[in-house]
């Protein structure tokens, strides 16, 4: 049966490669698209672990993180919750840096443990009240830059005083300014997009946030990747879109799969009743057209899932996120994609091997 | 011939007031027919005579509109799997070989017995066997097209006989062949019918046919005109079936051992 399987499939090797072509776009697309959700989920991680917190407090139901306003003066309380050990307030800047857009600009406190929690690899930390300002490593190699070069953000231009390494691809993509130069800069003065938090030995992040959110009606807090992912609306777009993908894949692989063996049972009508003649089951033959159904399925699976893991880092820098986003393949999302391929060769299959199983062996045979 | 490689015993058919149309057109009418198990029949006719509608009732590749046909007191059609009553049954030999074009000779004689479940190691040698029955065993791996019009035919017969059939219905199998091959494919038909004892039915326009069959049955119109055994035959002489009485198509003269 294998054999006759493949010596179909080679048969009509153009309409093979079309038609596992068809499904290999679905599965690639898919695939890339999970590899970035789930590089945003490793990113919204490292985004809610900014300077070694635990928790990151945002204002409720804004579009994306960087669209929070949260007052300076709030600050000083959460820091005197109970399970607060530490809490520093950041402001995040997107855009600021016209040379490389994706990069994040930190306005951070220079007391507080953001800062602090910086390991410096080059030069030194920037003095308060000049105009200096601190880069990551990768941001640094990226624009070439040493301590004494000069940066500009938001149009206004710093002397980058030190180049450090945090290991959050975010932090490490960006540049570090005092709080009051990017207040000023993005014109929030006392205001902050969020405040991160250290919490006290012992307490429980799941406990501390839902405390911290009753203690502060219209705040948020963060303390797992997948809030961070429904916090902003950005990534239940990104979770949505993918679904419609999926069944769009799923819907147009399944009739690109269907056309392709209806054509075939057309062509071969001969040979299928020749298959009965002799003595197979109309379910034997419509295990044949099935098979082969899957099988250009699973082909254009296996050349997703090569195309989905390569052009899923092409897409980051094709849309220029790469500092958000590292596309993660897992074996989970690799697992899935192929499971798309195999629904679309099993759903495809299903109409041609009904077709098959009402043929008669004479009508077919004096058709031929 | 090797048993282990051909058919078994004849089998008996009876055909019972058959009728069949094909929408207007009325392919047969109270076609009545007894075939004795062992015998070898040709269905002789003009075109649109109704030859390829009966044989195709007879195989249980279509059903009747009325009347019955019983093949060892079988009705395929009635039987709750119909295509495993017929590879049980049942071998089929057409006018074009109808091989599948992708497959060596031995793997399509091996697509009979990939139908009935035979395991991989007892296709292949029941394959090999039946190509060396039919004189292929040196193109056993060559593709069809690779092949002359005699050799495919010869391929086709020895598919026919994969799965040890009773009852070989040939549809004009030597109607796309020379008169040297189609007497050879000939040659071949009938001395497996001889060694094996399988009855076999075989329509035909070719003479050559309805002298070696045991009777001829003509076809006008969609009826029974006449049943007639030759009075002489060339080659070896062979067994004569009994040929029941009962039967409204009994041969003239039965064949003398």
């Amino acid at each position: 049966m294998l054999a006759i399987i493949t010596t179909n499939l080679l048969r009509s090797r153009a309409r093979t490669v079309f038609t596992a072509g068809g499904v290999a776009v679905g599965v690639a697309t898919i695939v890339a698209l999970l590899s970035f959700t789930q590089g945003l989920r490793d990113t919204a991680d490292e985004f809610i672990h900014l300077g070694g917190s635990e928790l990151g407090i945002f204002q409720a139901n804004v579009s994306d993180p960087t669209a929070s306003i949260l007052p300076a003066s709030i600050v000083g309380r959460i820091a005197a919750q109970p399970d607060v050990a530490a809490a520093t307030p950041l402001l995040l800047m997107i855009e600021a840096v016209e040379s490389t857009p994706s990069a994040v600009v930190f306005g951070a406190d220079p007391g507080g443990f953001f800062t602090h929690n910086l390991v410096i690899v080059a030069g030194e930390r920037a003095r308060s009240g000049g105009r200096e300002i601190l880069i990551g490593d990768r941001l640094a190699e990226q624009l070439h830059l040493a301590p004494g070069g000069m940066l500009v953000v938001k149009g206004q231009t710093y002397r980058v005083a030190g180049v450090y390494h945090s290991g959050v691809l975010f932090e490490d993509s960006g540049a570090v300014l005092a709080l009051a130069q990017a207040q000023q800069l993005s014109g929030r003065a006392g205001e902050e997009t969020d405040v991160v938090v250290q919490l006290a030995p012992g307490a429980h992040a799941s406990a501390a946030g839902t405390a911290i959110e009753h203690s502060f009606p219209g705040t948020q807090v963060i303390s797992a990747p997948q809030q961070a992912l429904r916090a902003g609306a950005n990534g239940t777009l990104i979770s949505n879109a993918i679904l419609v993908i999926v069944v769009i894949a799923l819907i147009v692989g399944a009739i690109s799969v269907a056309n392709t063996m209806a054509m075939s049972i057309m062509e071969r009508q001969g040979e299928l009743a020749l298959l009965s003649t002799v003595g197979w089951s109309p379910t034997r033959v419509a295990s044949l057209i099935f098979g082969e159904g899957i099988a250009v399925s699973m082909l254009g699976a296996a050349l997703g899932l090569l195309i989905g893991v390569i052009g899923g880092g092409l897409l980051v820098h094709a849309l220029g996120v790469s500092a958000y986003v590292s596309p993660s393949v897992t074996a989970w999302g690799l697992g899935r994609a192929l499971l798309v391929g195999v629904a679309i060769g099993v759903l495809g299959g299903i109409y041609p091997a009904w077709r098959v199983t009402r043929m008669t062996p004479l009508k077919a045979l004096s058709g031929t | 011939m090797s048993q282990g490689a051909g058919a078994g015993a004849g089998a008996a058919v009876i055909v019972d007031r058959v009728s069949k149309s094909f929408g207007q057109i009325s392919a047969l009418r109270e076609v009545s027919l007894k075939v004795e198990a062992g015998e070898a029949v040709a269905i002789a006719g003009r075109s649109g005579s109704g030859k390829s509608t009966l044989l195709s009732l007879i195989g249980g590749l279509e059903q009747s509109d009325t009347g019955e046909v019983l093949i060892d007191g079988r009705a395929i059609w009635k039987e709750p799997r119909p295509a495993r009553a017929r590879r049980e049954i049942v071998g089929f030999v057409f006018q074009r070989h109808l091989l599948l074009g992708t497959l060596s000779a031995r793997a399509n004689v091996e697509v009979p017995l990939i139908g009935a479940g035979v395991h991989r190691a007892e296709r292949h040698t029941r394959a090999r066997s039946l190509l060396e029955e039919v004189g292929l065993a040196d193109r056993a791996d060559h593709l069809p097209h690779e092949l002359s019009g005699g050799e495919r035919q010869r391929v086709a017969v020895a598919r026919a006989l994969a799965n040890r059939p009773h009852l070989l219905l040939a549809d004009e199998p030597t109607g796309a062949l020379d008169s040297h091959t189609s007497e050879r494919v000939l040659d071949l038909l009938f001395g497996l019918r001889d060694s094996l004892g399988m009855t076999m039915i075989v329509v035909s326009y070719d003479e050559a046919v309805g002298a070696r069959a045991d009777r001829t049955v003509t076809l006008i119109d969609g009826r029974i005109q006449s049943a007639a055994a030759p009075s002489s035959a060339p080659g070896e002489p062979r067994p004569s079936p009994a040929v029941s009485p009962s039967s409204p198509t009994t041969s003239r003269s039965a064949r003398a051992g």
